[in-house]
């Protein structure tokens, strides 16, 4: 016999400082920020309170994007097309929504953000990334 | 000097072994599937509850809906007044721990047991929780969106091949200081994590196994891959994913991959690992100083890897 049940409770999930910070600049200023690691120069996007590569605590938050290159992207089915990308300023790749028809994405694209009209200070206040030129 | 973690370590004996028939949805309980394994894994390796000494128990709680999920197991796998340690990682990093409580001398035979049962729910759906909550759970990411992103790199893909059937079994394996002669030895381990957010790696390779596979050919005095191994046990679950473990194992083209079978026709997470420990055991037993190389992987798109050398006495 298989008992059914379903798991569901509301979560509290702390953004940490660097996260709220980042998270703001979406909501209030359009901006992404990455964040500069004063030990190896890594620019990390989205920004952490660490490095990506030599795992040293960052304070450092400098603007990257809006405009970069797709480094890979897939199609996963009944949630629409992702990709990584590589803002200019950053090293290393946001991974987001590509917006459009999956074969018009190709590697190395230049691609651009486009924002959320209703923003909320959450990741989804970019809408996705589309095909630079392309803006509405 | 070399470091101590680079110097070969003891030998620890795969003294025996058992696994449950992978089936899409085993109607038992996961303790009466633990159990079955563990039966058989001690009767395979002809030793008594009382020649345990400790356990080890791989498991993860998301893919169980319940916290702590090792205490659903803990009288089956016989660790009630005994020491039980979990791992919420793939199998074969449970069976790396035990190698390591082994070589260290804190017990002299360890039983390993990992469990999964995939008929639980809708195994990507769990896998988004597995994201960072902030800048990846809200977008919906998946472990099969991280795969997709892989797959696309090395194979120019717009969706991720299709995923190895996953179903429902648990594996047992007893590991010991004691040597039987014949038994197959895991003369070298190593583990390694690559970092957690897809766009801080280099999706285009399994560096972590690169590193993994390099500690243990170092402890096990691997020198040449190519030619090293009669067998190689993968965890691959995607098609995409054998292009990047041989070349992050270097094995070359010639070692036979999974001849037993492998993990495409069906495998439970969590316990492939563990039956790829076995399965290379099993490959080489009776044939003195061949070598197999067993594989586990877990977390998106390869973030865990671990690495058993095991050789035949
Ligand atoms: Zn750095």
């Amino acid at each position: 016999m298989i008992l059914e049940g379903t798991i569901r409770l509301p979560f509290s999930y702390a953004a940490g400082g660097i996260g709220t910070q980042f998270l703001i600049a979406l909501r209030d200023e359009q901006r992404i920020l990455g964040a500069r690691c004063e030990s190896c120069s890594t620019v990390t996007c989205p920004a952490r309170p660490f490095c990506s590569q030599c795992h040293a605590a960052v304070t450092d938050l400098i603007e990257v994007g809006p405009a970069g290159n797709v480094v890979a992207r897939t199609e996963t089915p009944g949630k629409g097309v992702f990709g990584l990308i590589r803002l200019d300023g950053a090293n290393t790749a946001i991974l987001h929504r590509l917006v459009g028809p999956v074969d018009q994405w190709r590697r190395g694209a230049r691609v651009s953000a486009v924002f959320a009209e209703e923003r909320t200070a959450g990741i989804n206040d970019i809408e996705g990334f589309v095909i630079e030129g392309d803006q509405p | 000097m070399a470091d101590a973690s680079r110097q070969r370590q003891r030998d620890v004996a795969v003294l025996g072994g058992a696994e449950t028939e992978i089936v899409p949805e085993d109607l038992r309980s996961i303790p009466e599937m633990v159990l079955e394994a563990v039966a058989g894994a001690l009767d395979d390796a002809a030793v008594q509850w009382e020649d345990v000494d400790a356990i080890v128990t791989a498991s993860v709680d998301l893919f169980d809906g319940l916290t702590a999920s090792s205490i659903a197991v803990t009288e089956v796998v016989g660790a009630v007044l005994k020491p039980e340690t979990r791992i919420a990682a793939d199998g074969m990093a449970a069976a790396i721990h035990a190698v390591h409580q082994i070589a260290a001398g804190a017990y002299g035979t360890v039983l390993v047991v990992a469990h999964g049962k995939a008929s639980m729910a809708p195994h990507w759906d769990l896998t988004e929780w597995a994201m960072d909550p902030v800048y990846l759970q809200p977008l919906g990411v998946d472990f099969l969106t991280v795969a997709g992103l892989q797959a696309n790199l090395i194979a120019d893909s717009n969706r991720v091949g299709r995923c190895a059937s996953l179903g429902d079994g648990a594996c047992a394996v007893v590991l010991s200081s004691s040597v039987p002669s014949g038994a197959a030895v895991i003369t070298g381990t190593g583990h390694d994590l690559d970092a957690h957010y897809p766009g801080d790696r280099d999706l285009s390779t399994w560096s972590g196994l690169q590193r993994a596979a390099g500690r243990a050919y170092e402890q096990a005095g691997v020198r040449d891959p190519a030619t090293a191994f009669a067998v190689a046990e993968p965890s691959c679950m995607f098609p995409h994913e054998e292009g990047l473990f041989v070349e992050a194992t270097a094995i070359g083209k010639n070692t036979p991959l999974s001849p037993s079978g492998g993990l495409m026709e069906g495998t439970a997470p969590i316990v492939s690992g563990l039956t790829r420990l076995l399965a290379a055991a099993r490959a080489i037993e009776g044939n003195p100083g061949r070598r197999a190389l067993a594989h586990g992987a877990w977390g998106p798109a390869g973030q865990g890897h671990a690495v058993a050398i095991v050789e035949a006495t």
